[in-house]
């Protein structure tokens, strides 16, 4: 080891100068300790032990490559989510150099202290006054003995990748190649109290105000919000307590402050020191009273002005700490899960035939309200539970180390939900028809009968009656229609376009390789008992209750993911339905002047209608959906050949593409199609099992596509920026679902053969003569 | 960065729609590549037998064009009057040789013709000249043979694997 160079340095002997070399909270601490302030004992690893362990491991390089494969600003927050997981795993892995592994063991020898250990992440450039990046790196609390603390600190050294610190990688001027990390490793303080202290209110840093919080244990308490604190507004020029909020912790202390006025004065006294120390507003993390008042952590504090509410603040909403997570599983499967399948269920059952136009209007109203209420609840609960499956992912990880980092996936498999229930069905109803030849055969040529428009349901439905197996499979058809397809895509209600589900269950009754949609439901089940048996032997004995609890919300998580977007589906397919009762009733009393395409500005132009009745001519405008023509523009000299994605299910499949976009490409989509789409959603899932492979533009290992892809051993390739636009029906393309490759078209050198026929030019053999 | 888009329902209602990024100017891309090159792998076919060579290149204003030179008694002359179906690699692995994901290159096919004399011919020699002045000697000499390169296509390649196809 370089002496100038050092891997580990002692919190009470760094100075100012060091920051570069030992970060931004070490430093801090560094300071607070020369200033006399009690800080937790302990030592800083610095940047050039981060360096090492990333060089002697190449880490950098895989850094780079992770990052670098793909435009930054093409990644999706998913695909930034699975990133950070790749780096992560790879740190996890690698080995720490003997020569780090002994310095850090003597430092701890040195410490002399058999304490639990805190470890926390000290990045040169975070905490600056600027942007307060509190969070985006980990910090590990009651860490003992050695390997626990190599481990703590190759995590911490890897959240400087974390999905969170990719996201503010600008801001943070993240380089693979130049970045680095140190971590402080201290003496975990236990004192009866703790909390955090602020120099000004950061909700209105203008005000003569300064704020005190304190929980009983841990600051971690408080810090992740397990604890709700008792809270004391100061006069931050005078000290002088302007008021005082007891914490809601239920219990008998409730009411009692848990700091005197001593107390107060003390962490007030602390606040101006550093503040003047400093020249900025601090942010303290503190524990302990009296003479045993200990410095946590100081850091300049991020008042709201300065961190607006954008995307990546609501992302960070999206990673729910264990106890919030919790409590979300707990609301989402047993409040509104349950709330939102009644809604429409009942919504399902009014008769809004009988409706006159007010009763009607107003129905049309109820269903917007209720499917707003129902969008904010989706983003704000819903999509925040969906990180059940990301803490699995994670937990497992840790625990088993696996090669591949979604190996856990599997431990998703037999889930039940509607969508496996209803591809199930539709199999079933298949299966009817291929043991049925006569039967099938007139369906089909009834579907996709080539004169013509496609008959009505009714119509097909009539002559289906008159075949022997034909009742049972009219209810076999009509239950799915009623059970499942009250949702909607793309303006249409698919329970209004039999003839689109119809073709698919042709499709899936003629296709010879017939994978079967509700083995998700059914198969695997040795490898997911095996899988589980990998987890618990990782955690060890007295962790096995904690698995069990992860991988109940993970599985939950996914599960209630994939009813929630079904169920909402309901929702807009009852606000379409009441809109379509709407138009039919003016259309009957002759007020449609012009008719459109129906949407969501439809419903209030109705509702205004049947409001108005002395309106005779009403609009209805095209609204601008998803129209196949404005997706795709045609370029003449430049053409893509090869796509990049990410690798969501593995597998390789060659075949035509088939772009679903609209409800009409359910119909046209065939077995061994290579499906094209935004974003595989739940509605469509049963178009999955048929396809040779499948390419998203939407991208991520753990999305809905991904995961079911991965069930049914469907290729997919995701995360392909432009796929719908840049692929055309019919095109032959390869799916290489192992490295995440779109090949477009086949190696032709037709072009290089032809620039011969037209220039006809003498070989050069013949100029020489 | 993209918006949080997580699945959407039906696009007409809210946070649906197609995101589209901006779709990269692979003409300029190419472009911008070959002038920062002054050597390209030439391939050529004969025998049933492919052959790389390094050679020195310039190329015209629209991409269409590109000339070279060889001597007279090389293995790659020879190649070139058997079969002129020739394909030129030009690469920034020297600018990047430790991240492989910002090396950009480009394939490029298309047909030799050999130059003796005429317009193109003095174009072709003053473009070579004017991008390597210390090869004026060896353009000059009598042993040198001058080829056009008529352009059928550029496969371009980025961040690793991301390939189009551009004709120009």
């Amino acid at each position: 080891m370089d002496s100038l160079k050092p891997y580990v340095m002692p919190l009470n002997d760094v100075s100012e100068t060091d920051e570069k070399v030992i970060g931004g909270k070490a430093s801090k601490l560094a300071k607070l300790v020369g200033m006399g302030y009690r800080v937790p004992s302990g030592f800083c690893v610095t940047i050039y032990a981060y360096n090492h362990f990333i060089e002697t491991n190449r880490l950098d390089e895989m850094i780079a490559f992770e990052l670098g494969r793909k435009r930054f600003q093409d990644m999706r927050w998913e695909e930034i989510w699975d990133a950070a997981l790749r780096i992560r795993s790879s740190f996890l892995r690698e080995k720490i150099p003997a020569v780090i592994r002994n310095t850090i063991m003597t430092s701890l020898k040195k410490m002399g202290s058999e304490k639990p250990l805190a470890v926390r992440s000290s990045a040169p450039k975070e905490d600056t006054a600027r942007a307060s990046f509190a969070g985006l790196h980990e910090s590990y609390i009651g860490v003992t003995g050695m390997e626990d603390l190599l481990n703590s600190i190759r995590l911490v050294w890897a959240s400087l990748w974390s999905d969170a610190a990719l996201l503010y990688q600008k801001e943070l001027g993240l380089d693979p190649l130049r970045s680095s990390m140190a971590v402080v490793v201290q003496e975990l303080v236990q004192e009866d109290i703790s909390g955090v202290a602020f120099g000004c209110d950061p909700t209105a840093p203008e005000e003569d105000k300064a704020i005190i919080e304190a929980v009983p244990g841990l600051c971690q308490n408080l810090v992740d919000g397990t604890l709700d604190p008792d809270r004391w507004l100061l006069r931050k020029s005078t000290g002088e307590m302007l008021a005082f909020k007891p914490g809601d912790r239920g219990g008998a202390e409730k009411g009692t402050p848990l700091l005197e006025s001593d107390d107060l004065k003390l962490l007030y006294r602390a606040l101006q020191g550093i503040e003047t120390l400093f020249g900025w507003q601090p942010d303290l993390e503190w524990t302990g009273r009296n003479d045993r008042l200990t410095l946590l952590q100081a850091r300049p504090i991020t008042t709201s002005q300065a961190a607006p509410k954008d995307d990546k603040s609501y992302y960070l909403t999206l990673r729910p700490n264990e106890q919030n997570l919790k409590k979300l599983a707990q609301r989402v499967s047993e409040t509104l899960i349950p709330q939102l399948e009644k809604e429409g269920e009942k919504m399902a059952a009014e008769d809004l035939s009988k409706l006159n136009d007010r009763e009607l209007s107003e129905a049309i109203e109820t269903r917007q309200d209720a499917l707003e209420k129902w969008k904010k609840i989706y983003w704000d609960e819903f999509i925040p539970f969906a990180h059940g499956v990301r803490r699995l992912a994670t937990y497992y990880n840790d625990a088993v180390r696996p090669q591949d980092p979604y190996e856990f996936i599997g431990l998703l498999r037999g889930q039940a939900m509607r969508s496996t229930q209803r591809n199930r069905k539709m199999m079933e109803l298949s299966e009817v028809l291929r043991s049925d030849p006569s039967l099938l055969e007139l369906i089909r040529d009834q579907v996709f009968g080539e004169k013509g428009p496609p008959p009505s349901w009714q119509d097909v439905r009539h002559q289906i009656h008159a075949l022997p197996q034909g009742l049972n499979f009219v209810r076999g058809f009509e239950s799915l229609l009623e059970e499942y397809m009250d949702v909607s895509y793309g303006r249409a209600r698919l329970k209004d376009r039999p003839e689109l589900v119809l073709k698919t269950v042709v499709e899936m009754a003629i296709s010879k390789e017939h994978s079967v949609a509700g083995d998700q439901v059914t198969g695997g089940q040795t490898d997911v008992a095996e899988l589980e048996k990998k987890l618990f032997r990782a955690v060890g004995q007295e962790h096995i209750e904690e698995a069990k609890e992860v991988l109940r919300i993970g599985r939950m998580s996914w599960r209630l993911r994939d009813d929630d977007n079904l169920l909402l589906g309901r929702i807009e397919s009852q606000l379409l339905r009441a809109v379509h009762v709407g138009v039919e009733l003016l259309r009957s009393e002759g007020r449609l002047q012009r008719e459109g395409r129906v949407g969501e500005k439809t419903a209030n132009i109705i509702i205004a209608a049947l409001r108005n009745p002395s309106q005779k001519k009403v609009i209805i405008p095209d609204e601008n959906g998803t129209e196949r023509k404005s997706h795709h523009k045609k370029r003449k000299s430049v053409k893509s050949r090869q796509l990049i994605g990410q690798p969501a299910a593995p597998g390789l499949a060659t075949g035509p593409v088939c772009r679903v976009l609209v409800p009409e490409d359910f119909g046209a989509f065939k077995a061994g199609n290579i499906l094209v789409c935004d974003a595989i959603q739940p509605n469509m899932t049963h178009l999955v099992p048929l396809a040779g492979g499948i390419i998203e533009r939407r991208g991520g290992m753990l999305i809905h596509g991904a995961i079911i892809a991965r069930e049914l051993g469907v290729p997919c390739v995701n995360g392909v920026p432009n796929a719908v636009d840049l692929l055309e029906d019919g095109e032959l393309v390869t799916v290489d679902g192992h490295l995440g490759i779109v090949t477009v078209g086949e190696p032709e050198f037709d072009l290089e053969r032809d620039i011969n026929k037209i220039y006809l030019h003498p070989k050069v053999s013949d100029l020489l003569k | 960065m993209n918006s949080i888009d997580e699945p959407i329902f039906g696009p007409e209602f809210g946070h649906g729609g197609f995101e589209t990024s901006e779709e990269p100017d692979v003409e300029h891309s190419i472009r911008d590549l070959l002038a920062h090159q002054s050597f390209c792998v030439l391939c050529t076919q004969g025998q049933s037998q492919p052959y790389g060579s390094l050679i020195a290149f310039a190329f015209t204003d629209n991409l269409k064009t590109f000339f070279f030179t060889t001597p007279l008694a090389t293995r790659k002359f020879k190649l070139l009057s058997e079969c002129n179906r020739i394909a030129l690699v030009i690469d920034s692995r020297c600018q990047h040789p430790d991240d492989m994901t910002k090396v950009g290159a480009v394939t490029v096919t298309g047909k030799a013709e050999r130059l003796q004399s005429g317009e193109e011919f003095e174009q072709g020699i003053a473009l070579l000249k004017s991008r390597h002045p210390y090869l004026a000697h060896f353009l000059e000499s009598d042993s040198t043979a001058l080829f056009k390169v008529d352009v059928v296509r550029y496969f371009h390649v980025t961040r690793f694997q991301e390939v189009s196809q551009w004709i120009p």
